[in-house]
């Protein structure tokens, strides 16, 4: 597979590049520390002044930490500094050199850039997630577990095609190039269950920015809070948003070589 | 006028190619710009009400390029160059007008036509900017699929003919202008590309830098059959490396043909220049004088009084040595692109078409 | 001084003109700025609610006059100086600035200032529509609101210059993102952005009253809302002009040997 040989590649001059500034491993060990002090303490804070949150416990908001720092972790690893890096071609206008490669332009797009300590993120979520299954003890099953899996592959395919639609903006507004660090603020949204929001920015955290989808449907399936609706509604989105995105990335291309205009 | 190779009476020039390997025919692009006025009170007005208007970048040009063939894209800025490479291509879509490289139409962006051609920008940069050149190579491999083999056979050959040996492992933040030129160029060749675009290559390169890429473009043309078509600013690159030229001015097609013949065609004037032993009075009854030095005039003279202006100085003059040369192509491209509107016009006035009625 | 007045005024009518043709990307900036008061705010409304109503001495709507008017102070306060110095310095653009015969901070100033004058405009209405929404409890007496005026310019000074220093650190650190997390990361739990400073355990409390962050953020918000004393106002006061003292000097110096370092290594 030309595509998966890319990727190798990519992932390892992402690792070679890392290895040029060294001390970006150690930042990335603390700045995934301080990721994960800026959960616990706020549930400190917070559970130090009530049982429950919206009837969610502590140990399931630890589930909740740990998908959380899960997903961002995969999106910021690959997705996210790949779409900045193209938006940052649109703007200088070395995307011409993408648009003439044999290959995908948006595959090539999603996988340019990656940084690798990232990982570490990931790894720490999945260790938050195991001390709060832990902790939970008997209440999780094969049922949850899997689930869990499906909910969470949905919500990755959901941020991704989401991430897509964001980036391919920058080929109407050229100054855009903030807007994913303004999804990651947004994104913080996740790191609580979306239903202690009020009912208009629960909608806006579900179908505008399909962060409800991406944390909060999974860490549901783990907690055996299940709801079909939403998950039934996740698998939805998570077949219909890459067609979407799909759609405008070709829609914007075009527009690019204003083929439609 | 004299009759050239190709045939001024066709409708489209070079048209006698058998089978260009680049075809234009009648490609326009017209792009449509926001107009704003500055101000604050612009800003706001421009929130709901954007004015725009109609550029023309391009307006019906067409060429045929034969393979192998090695093309001076000449213009000045803003004249259409670059929106014309791009549209070859595959970067823009034409608002009108037909064009097919290798057989392909460039903008349906097919993977087979990608794969045989290259388009380097001088300006812009394709390396990656932290990781060593080789690496970057790399990614071109895979995004080629060049067999291993073939890379490494590749990148020794380009290596050797542009001496990138000790450049391949460094980063390309580390490297010089022109040393980054050479490996963005390397780079773009490795897949053995047919067809290659290039855009102002040596642009901001000094001297040497610009000679090397100027021999290594030459060299890998004439070895791999490649079909090149070239911008750039500085008329040595395209007396080096072009037989044949192309001008365009305001997005029209002023000349067509051999290099010497843009001089014939927009030159009226030969350069005189005679070494002189001993004094000489009222010389600019031979011509028009450009330059008096110590024992030597240059005088510019029209084309067919040269012989008999040459013939008068060496009867009146005391003169030791006497050249009769074409003025610095600089010049006359100056010159076209100072009279190219006036002479469209006339052109069009004159209910010829806007196309290049020359050659 | 007077070609100052001419430079503010000239930057002031640039960034308005690049703000207006840059819509699409101001809004987005601005949901993101609304968003993260309004997530902190449901998650203390939340709290509040599970718990009878009240949290020690917060009911949701004390919560929500807090985070409204910190939403309006945080909007005040905000720079971007971070990531701007770290693409003008990767790119070389500073260079450009610095032969220019004018400190580059007046450029961001008059840049920052005009464009929280801009979406101030933007900002009211939704912290209207936020109020109406959450009924804030707002108990401003003139007295408060006297106070809260040096009490918040001296946070936006404040804020300001520390986040410049931290800025011109990217003339020795190539990525500082890292940097910028962990700023951000401590300024969110000791500015009383996360929790009013009052709901933290008390060795956090006593961290935030003398560390900065609080002085940028909270304590402004806190005397708007009549939460301090006569002498707590003052010793806040007193200890935001001595934090912006200490945050000038070290701008001057880390500035002064950021610009010898970025000529030495020859940009």
């Amino acid at each position: 597979m030309t595509y998966l040989h890319l990727f190798w590649i990519h992932l390892r001059l992402g690792v070679l590049n890392e290895l040029q500034y060294r001390t970006n491993l150690g930042v990335q060990l603390l700045q995934s520390f301080v990721g994960l002090a800026t959960s616990l303490l706020g549930l400190g804070i917070i559970f130090s002044k009530t049982d429950t949150l919206d009837g969610w416990l502590p140990a399931e908001l630890l589930v909740v930490v740990g998908v959380y720092m899960i997903v961002s972790g995969l999106t910021q690893m690959i997705v996210r500094p790949s779409l900045t890096r193209f938006m940052e071609d649109v703007r200088l206008g070395t995307l011409d050199f993408m648009l003439t490669k044999p290959v995908d332009a948006q595959v090539l797009a999603s996988m340019r850039q990656v940084e690798i300590w990232k990982l570490i993120d990931v790894l720490v979520g999945m260790a938050v997630l195991v001390v709060a299954v832990v902790r939970l003890g008997a209440a999780i099953g094969i049922e949850e577990a899997l689930l869990f899996l499906l909910a969470l592959t949905c919500g990755v395919v959901i941020i991704y095609s989401f991430l897509v639609i964001l980036a391919t903006c920058a080929f109407w507004f050229v100054k855009l190039d903030n807007i994913l660090n303004i999804f990651q603020s947004m994104y913080e949204a996740g790191r609580w269950p979306i239903g202690i929001y009020p009912p208009w920015l629960r909608s806006v955290l579900t179908f505008i920015v399909p962060v409800g989808f991406a944390v909060t449907v999974p860490s549901e399936g783990l907690t055996g809070r299940t709801s079909p609706t939403l998950l039934l509604g996740a698998l939805g989105l998570a077949i219909v948003l890459p067609l979407v995105a799909r759609l405008f990335w070709r829609f914007g291309i075009r527009h690019y070589s204003g083929a439609s205009a | 006028m004299p009759a050239s190779t190709s045939a001024s009476s066709a409708a489209r020039p070079n048209a006698a190619y058998a089978n260009p390997i680049i075809r234009l025919n009648n490609l326009r692009k017209v792009y449509n710009v926001p107009e704003r006025e500055s101000g604050l009170g612009a800003s706001v007005r421009s929130l709901w009400s954007r004015e725009t208007k109609d550029v023309v970048a391009v307006g019906d040009i067409s060429f045929d390029v034969a393979p192998g063939e090695i093309v001076g894209f000449l213009g000045p800025n803003g004249a259409g160059k670059t929106t014309t490479l791009k549209m070859l291509s595959g970067l823009l879509h034409p608002s009108e007008g037909t064009a097919t490289v290798l057989g392909y139409v460039p903008w349906q962006r097919e993977k087979a036509y990608l794969q045989q051609m290259t388009l380097v920008m001088g300006q812009r940069n394709q390396l990656a900017w932290d990781i060593p050149v080789a690496d970057s190579y790399e990614l071109n491999q895979a995004i080629y699929r060049i067999p291993d083999a073939q890379y490494r056979q590749t990148l020794s050959e380009l290596s050797d003919l542009l001496d990138l040996g000790p450049l391949l492992t460094k980063p390309s933040r580390n490297l010089s202008l022109g040393e980054r030129m050479k490996c963005e160029l390397a780079g773009a060749l490795l897949h053995q590309p047919r067809v290659l675009f290039l855009d102002e290559p040596t642009l901001g390169l000094d001297i040497t830098a610009q000679r090397r890429i100027r021999s290594f473009v030459a060299e890998y043309g004439a070895r791999h059959n490649a079909t090149v078509l070239l911008t750039s600013h500085y008329m040595a690159d395209v007396e080096a490396l072009a037989e044949r030229v192309i001008v365009i001015h305001h997005g029209v097609l002023l000349f067509d043909g051999p290099l010497s013949g843009l001089v014939e065609r927009f030159s009226p004037y030969k350069t005189v220049t005679v070494d002189l032993d001993g004094p000489a009075s009222d010389i600019d009854r031979f011509g028009e004088v450009m330059q008096v030095e110590e024992g030597r005039i240059t005088l510019q003279v029209p084309k067919g009084d040269a012989a008999a202006v040459t013939a008068r100085l060496l009867a009146e003059l005391p003169v030791v040595d006497l050249s009769v040369t074409d003025p610095p192509i600089d010049e006359v491209i100056d010159r076209v692109f100072n009279t190219g509107e006036a002479a469209t016009e006339s052109r069009i006035a004159a209910g010829a078409t806007p196309e290049p009625a020359l050659a | 001084m007077i070609d100052l007045v001419y430079l503010y005024r000239a930057q002031f009518k640039v960034t308005i003109a690049e703000q207006f043709q840059y819509r699409g990307a101001l809004v987005i900036w601005l949901l993101g700025l609304m968003l993260e008061p309004v997530i902190y705010l449901s998650v203390w409304a939340a709290v509040a609610n599970s718990q009878g109503g009240q949290v020690d001495a917060f009911t949701a709507a004390d919560f929500a006059a807090y985070y409204l008017i910190a939403m309006m102070v945080d909007h005040a306060g905000f720079t971007w100086i971070m990531w701007e110095m770290e693409y003008w310095i990767r790119q070389g653009n500073l260079s450009a600035l610095l032969v220019r015969p004018v400190h580059p901070i007046h450029r961001h100033i008059a840049n920052n200032l005009t464009f929280k004058l801009l979406t101030f405009f933007v900002l009211l209405p939704v912290v209207i529509a936020l109020a109406v929404i959450y009924r804030p409890n707002f108990t401003i007496t003139t007295e408060s609101l006297l106070a809260f005026i040096p009490a918040l310019t001296l946070a936006m000074a404040l804020r300001f210059a520390v986040e410049w220093t931290l800025a011109s650190l990217a003339f020795w650190v190539t990525r500082v993102s890292a940097i910028n997390q962990l700023w951000f990361v401590a300024f969110l739990f000791l500015s009383g952005f996360a929790a009013p400073i009052a709901l933290l355990p008390s060795f956090a409390q006593t961290l935030a009253h003398w560390l900065p962050f609080y002085r940028m953020l909270g304590f402004p918000v806190d005397v708007l809302l009549g939460h301090l004393s006569p002498q707590q106002v003052l010793t806040g006061l007193g200890a935001q002009v001595a934090w912006l003292v200490v945050a000038y000097v070290v701008l001057q110096f880390t500035w002064a040997r950021g610009i010898r370092q970025y000529s030495a290594v020859g940009a």
